[in-house]
This record gives structure tokens, sequence and C-alpha cells, in this order.
């Protein structure tokens, strides 16, 4: 038997109820994390229905406790000792996610278009020798990947509604970028709401947006 | 290695369902990673990539004739 791995809350449930094979789900906990475990023998077969059973189990768990971190599919552990281990190799890191998707949740947006996205601003640097060039092109470079200036006029619509965004950018025109935003849970009829009011400030370009999600985006700097 | 898997996951992608690779998406390429081995035995893991924006191009395309009509 090994031990796989749910979610890491922030504060313990009444009750876990079972997993996506049945099996009873347990908590392990280390400080002031909580592990939410099943014991199975392998990792679930990869299935739309085991995906969308361990969305549900994780969702009857975002009704019991305020903060959720979704764990990849897949995360199999030996044994509690070794979850105990993980948790504490990221305590600080998992603690402060934690506490960014409290009482929220995700939604997603994905940006198209046809042919190529914005082109980057081509903001030479003039001064400096040519280390300094190299590298101030590539910090631009960086800074470009996170940016999705097509979502400006939605961006000042949303305003505070959005609490954290991340995001990809696509190289496979139709599809620019998916971004996504962490909003306050009960939010996202609104989020909706504000997406479609942006949509004929946002041509050229089309949205589409999917939601409310667990904030599985929100902790990958816990990773 | 488990063999249906690779057929799971092709019938995951087939599905083209719009919730559904959403699902993919945050379960396979977003979630915490507390250990290294995560996802070691799961095959089909790397064809989901490889067609997950494909799919969702197709999904866009979808909506778009549903919005169209």
């Amino acid at each position: 038997m090994s031990v796989y791995l749910y979610a890491i809350l922030g504060a313990q449930p009444a009750s876990c109820g079972n997993g996506v094979c049945a099996e009873p789900l347990r908590l392990v906990v280390s400080g002031d994390l909580v592990a939410v475990v099943g014991d199975l023998p392998d990792t679930p077969e990869l299935t739309a229905m085991t995906l969308r059973a361990q969305d549900g189990v994780l969702r009857r768990l975002a009704a019991a406790v305020d903060a959720v971190l979704p764990a990849r599919f897949g995360t199999l552990l030996a044994d509690d000792a070794a979850v105990t281990e993980a948790l504490a190799r990221r305590r600080g890191p998992l603690a402060q996610a934690l506490g960014r998707v409290a009482g929220c949740e995700q939604m997603t947006v994905r940006v198209w278009g046809d042919g190529a996205a914005t082109a980057p601003t081509a903001e030479s640097a003039t001064g400096g020798g040519p280390g300094t060039r190299y590298l101030a092109q590539r910090r631009q470079a960086q800074e470009q990947a996170q940016r999705v200036p097509e979502l400006e006029p939605l961006r000042r619509r949303l305003g505070e509604l959005v609490r954290a965004e991340r995001v990809e950018r696509h190289d496979r025109p139709p599809l620019l970028a998916t971004v996504q935003h962490l909003v306050p849970r009960g939010a996202g009829g609104r989020y909706v709401a504000v997406v479609d009011d942006a949509r004929d400030a946002l041509r050229p370009w089309r949205v589409s947006v999917t939601g409310p999600w667990l904030p599985y985006a929100f902790g990958e700097d816990a990773a | 290695m488990k063999t249906p898997a690779r057929a799971a996951a092709r019938e995951i992608l087939d599905s083209a369902d719009d919730s559904l690779l959403d699902l993919v998406d945050n379960l396979l390429n977003k979630g915490v990673v507390v250990s290294g081995e995560v996802l070691l035995g799961l095959a089909g893991i790397d064809l989901i990539y490889l067609r997950l924006t494909a799919l969702l191009c197709a999904a866009d395309r979808v909506g778009r004739a549903r919005e169209e009509k």
C-alpha cells in the first residue's frame, strides 16, 4: 500500500469522505499543514472518470475548508513519513501558497486571435557593452513571456476582483495565451459578466472563459 | 507500465469536451508537486501534452460556430 496525496489544506476538515477509488480518506498533519491522503496500491488509472472523480474529491474538501492546494494528479508517496517529510521540506512556500488561495477560486481566460501575437516592443538597450545588451534582451524576453497586453482592457475592468494572475503564452495560433485569475469564492458569475462586457473592447482578440476551478494554478511557487 | 493508460489517455483526448480539457490541464499540468516521483507511473502523459493545445483550438472553433448560429 502506498499513500496517494490529494491536497494540502490549511485546516482540518470535520470529515473527508472517500477518494477516487472509494478508499476512505484520512489526514496526515505536520505542524499547521494538513495533507489529505488515501491508501492505494498504485496511482489511479488516468481516465476521464478518475480525473473528474479527483476534482470532485477536491471540491468536496474545498466546501469544508477555506484553503485548498490541490496536488498534481498521480502524486503517490511511499508512506506517511514521506508525506510529512515532503511537507516539512516546503513548509514556508506551502504556507504562503495556502494564504494566497484562502477563500479564493480560479477562473481561466484564453486569448484567441488569428496570425501572430502582439509583437514585442523593440526597446533596444543602447548603453553598455554586448554583455549588458544580451542580459537586457534576455530579461525583456522573459518579461514578454509573462505579459498578455491583449487583456489590458479586461484587467482594467476586473480591477480588484483579481487577487493574483498566472500567465502562459502559447506559440500556436489561434491560441495565444492562457491566463489564470484568482478571484474570491463566489465571484465567478460576476467575473464572467465582466468578461462578457469587455468583449468589444478586446477586439480583435477573442476570449473564452471557464471556471470556477479550484486554485490549481496558484500553488506552483510551492513546488 | 500499465498499457491501458495510453488507451485511456487517447479516450480523454478524443472526447474533446471543454471542461474535461481544463481538468486535464489543471490536474496534470498544474497543482502542487511535492514529490519528485510524481507521474512516473502514468503512461500517455506526453501524448496528452502534445495534443492539449490542438484540442483547445478545436474547442474554440466549435464554440465560435455555436456563437455564430
